[in-house]
């Protein structure tokens, strides 16, 4: 089996330094804690933003982002009638 | 002067270096246009039942020397082609090969329609179906049956909910039951920093790119040591053809549906349902001790989405007499695409499989 070049064993080395920790920081209470609160406060964000928006959309009578998924919620909801009489088809 | 330094190896040494740097270099390109993807997927198939998203797939054969067919169930948030990666790196194949009668059940993309799916959509109604259509399809009275990862955790619940079904075999092959195992994956959710609600997007669903940044978060620094290793290997064309069928199928997760994820996150990892004989599926409980056909554990060994501890407990769960455990020195995908699955961990699956089949 060929050396691996000497840049790959180097770069190996530091992986195995630094990798561990790493994970070890991932796994801990405060990055869960930080994923959450930065994942609800994303959310947040969205919202607003998207509360924002809609509001200057609508002013000049265009659909936004929420019309479309409030459509697409109406038409999954037909698709799901649909289903459930195809599987009472004998 | 030293043997190495003779003229003709220096010469064939410039040689491999220079057709290495003009390899790498054409590849390279390649890959950062996005060419030549492999085309994943391609063993031959016919669809020979469909619900709705659903399809159940049996692999053409002329070559099917053992009876029941195995109906590999797979998982619910990954592509199912990653057992089928490309010619020679192919678990369908290998099983094919083995003289099995191959079916894969593939879920295919969840939409809004299907963000009400439950457990019991699966384990009560598509399994069982299914497992009755690949009977029709093989002329067989019973059938073995395969969950990998996800997968067998439905098969699990659907042996379980219906031991009426003609199930001769059960494979489970990285399937997690104690979710207090799985530490890392769950940990979000199961301490309660994120509920379902916070995750599951408004079309019901998780999205894709959650499952995905879950499975990244395990590992973070693996996509920059992947990275090097592209970079070592960009000259072998077939090492790029595996890196890139593999590079595509982790980066195309599917949507997990709404429902079967809440029931999942409050049952199985908040309450370790599973483990604590504690799961209610349809408002009746769920006993594994009522499952009684032969069942073989596969467990990787280098597993860090389903670690060891969250599948070992298989055989204490299941009232089967013959309930047995191969551990394989693989990950998770290990166990099913790449050299190894083919040289190690598929030929122990499909051995334990034709020991428990008919010669036909």
């Amino acid at each position: 089996m060929a050396a691996k070049p000497r840049w790959r064993q180097v770069f190996d080395a530091v992986d195995r330094r630094v990798a561990g920790p790493v994970e070890a920081g991932t796994r801990s209470d405060a990055f869960g804690d930080l994923v959450a609160v930065s994942w609800r406060l994303s959310r947040r964000v969205q919202q607003e933003m998207e509360r924002r928006s809609r509001r200057a959309l609508h002013l000049l009578n265009l659909p936004t982002a929420t019309d479309v998924r409030r459509l697409s919620e109406q038409v999954a909801a037909l698709r799901r009638e649909l289903r459930e009489l195809q599987d009472r088809r004998p | 002067m030293s043997p190495s330094f003779t003229p003709s190896v220096v010469i064939e040494r410039v040689e491999r270096d220079v057709d290495r740097a003009i390899r790498r270099g054409r590849n390279g390109l390649r890959y950062a246009a996005g060419m030549h993807r492999p085309k994943v997927g391609q063993s031959p198939k016919a669809v020979v039942w469909r619900r709705h998203k659903t399809e159940l797939w049996r692999y053409r054969s002329s070559d099917v020397r053992f009876a029941p067919p195995v109906l590999i169930v797979h998982s619910l948030v990954s592509r199912s082609y990653v057992l089928d990666l490309y010619p020679g790196n192919s678990a369908v194949a290998f099983l094919l090969g083995s003289g099995l009668d191959v079916f894969l059940l593939d879920w295919g993309v969840a939409d809004e329609a299907d963000a009400g799916n439950t457990l019991e959509s699966y384990a009560d109604d598509a399994i069982p179906d299914a497992v009755a259509a690949a009977r029709r399809a093989a002329g067989s009275d019973e059938v073995t049956l395969l969950g990998y990862c996800f997968g067998g955790v439905l098969s699990l619940l659907t042996c379980a909910r219906h031991p009426e079904l003609p199930i001769r075999n059960l494979v489970l092959m990285a399937t997690p039951v104690d979710f207090n195992g799985m530490q890392a994956i769950t940990a979000l959710v199961r301490e309660g920093r994120l509920g379902p609600d916070d995750i599951i997007e408004p079309t019901g669903n998780v999205p894709p790119e959650v499952v995905e940044g879950a499975f990244r978060m395990l590992k973070p620094t693996s996509e920059i040591s992947q990275y090097a290793t592209l970079w070592e290997n960009l000259w072998n064309d077939e090492y790029m053809e595996g890196y890139q069928a593999m590079g595509q199928w982790t980066r195309d997760h599917v949507p997990f549906p709404g429902a079967a994820f809440r029931q999942t996150v409050e049952q199985l990892v908040r309450r370790n349902a599973l483990m604590e004989g504690t799961l209610e599926l349809g408002g009746e409980p769920v006993d594994l001790s009522t499952i009684r056909c032969p069942v073989l554990n596969v467990l990787a060994e280098r597993d860090h989405i389903v670690p060891l501890p969250a599948a070992e407990p298989v055989p204490r769960l299941v009232g089967s007499e013959e309930a047995s455990e191969l551990r394989l020195p693989a990950g998770h995908v290990g166990l099913v695409a790449g050299r190894a699955a083919a040289k190690i961990t598929l030929p122990g699956i499909a051995g334990w499989i034709t020991d428990h089949s008919n010669r036909v």
